[in-house]
């Protein structure tokens, strides 16, 4: 399974869940696998994609919210795997694409590339609802169960790197403009 | 008030809630924040058991770095919310990408109230670096900032504040002095 196996199974699966997706390659195969409005390509701030998910899972208990995260984006924010615990907003299901490199700058591996266990590591800080699917058939097991017992979720798909061929638009406020009108929500949100 | 006068309390002193920590509370409500992310310290837990107490709708998330919390605070926002973000001058320093990449890039407003170290009345010689920072990295990142200099200035500086933000979709800095948050000769942090 490549990550755009992943990426494309998992969009093929969703109806009106806001999904927020990491910067660089794992942004690019969700652009690649169909533009939403409701996909919120971030092109920075690595690492956080996590927290931003939970913050939108927070604040729209009645969405399920989807964040496509990377390996490597991960293990820079691990302490977002506790603060998704401790929230444990049943309504967010983080999918962490895990191909063990940094595949946007060169494919230099990660620490998942040797010992680190992301689920493992989700586990331990209080996340009771995981997984690591390793093909297609597993992720779409994965998926279904995330659909039937609340979350938090976490699920670690073990994929190998693709190769993108195209980018999502980079005007990063129509990004945000667009993606908040689909929630239905006014972006200049006045006192 | 003198104070010779309060001897028997002294617990009561320690956990009661300052002043400008309560209008600060009573400002970020005001200001249409219903929802707080922090990392937290001395001075900003006044700010919690103030809102705690007289805000109780407003919900207080805990993040382990302070980074964090600038993406949870994003994601609040993008799901409707007004989020206000509580944090220390030295965890400021870790959030700097974050603020520029995410919230400056994106147009996504935060109320940011940091308490600081480093500035006059400080005791601890590693947090004055950062702390000389804050103003020069704001700057630099286009975030405006104001300090709540004296007591009863403090609603009128975060209500100011946050509708900058909300109204123009800006993050914006509350600079809490130490000459505010902490009694002249307090070497708490």
């Amino acid at each position: 399974m490549t990550r755009f196996d992943a990426i494309d199974l998992t969009r093929r699966t969703l109806t009106d869940e806001p999904v927020v997706v990491s910067l660089g390659h794992p942004a690019y195969e969700l652009f690649a696998a169909g533009d939403r409005t409701l996909n919120f390509y971030t092109w920075g701030s690595m690492g956080l994609t996590s927290s931003i998910a939970l913050g939108l899972a927070l604040a729209r208990p009645d969405r399920r919210v989807v964040a496509l995260d990377g390996d490597g984006s991960l293990l820079m924010n691990l302490g977002s795997l506790a603060t998704i615990a401790a929230c444990a907003p049943p309504n967010l299901f983080l999918l962490v694409l895990d191909n063990g490199q940094y595949g946007t700058t060169g494919g230099q591996p990660t620490a998942t590339a040797g010992d680190a266990d992301l689920e493992a590591a989700a586990r331990a800080m209080g996340v009771r609802q995981t997984a690591t699917v390793r093909d297609a058939q597993q992720l779409e097991l994965a998926l279904d169960a995330s659909r039937q017992s609340p979350g938090p979720w976490v699920v670690v798909a073990k994929v190998d790197e693709s190769a993108p061929t195209v980018k999502p638009p980079l005007d990063c406020v129509d990004i945000k403009n667009r993606f908040m009108a689909a929630l239905n929500l006014e972006a200049d949100s006045r006192p | 008030m003198s104070q010779t006068d309060d001897h028997s309390g002294s617990d009561a002193q320690v956990h009661a809630v300052p002043r400008w920590a309560t209008l600060v509370a009573d400002a970020l409500w005001a200001g249409g924040c219903r929802e707080v992310v922090y990392v937290p310290d001395n001075p900003l837990s006044s700010i919690l058991t103030a809102l705690a107490a007289n805000h109780p709708e407003v919900r207080a998330t805990l993040a382990t770095r302070e980074e964090e919390a600038v993406g949870i605070a994003a994601g609040l926002y993008l799901g409707g919310a007004k989020p206000a973000l509580l944090m220390q001058s030295s965890g400021l320093g870790n959030t700097l990408n974050a603020v520029g990449s995410l919230l400056v890039a994106f147009q996504i407003p935060v109320v940011m109230i940091v308490s600081m170290r480093g500035d006059p009345g400080e005791w601890n010689s590693a947090q004055v670096p950062m702390g000389r920072a804050v103003a020069p990295v704001l700057d630099a990142l286009g975030v405006q900032h104001l300090s709540i200099d004296r007591e009863d200035e403090a609603g009128e500086v975060v209500v100011s504040l946050a509708q900058l933000a909300f109204g123009t979709r800006l993050p914006v800095a509350c600079l809490l002095p130490r000459r505010l948050t902490v009694p002249v000769g307090g070497g708490r942090s």
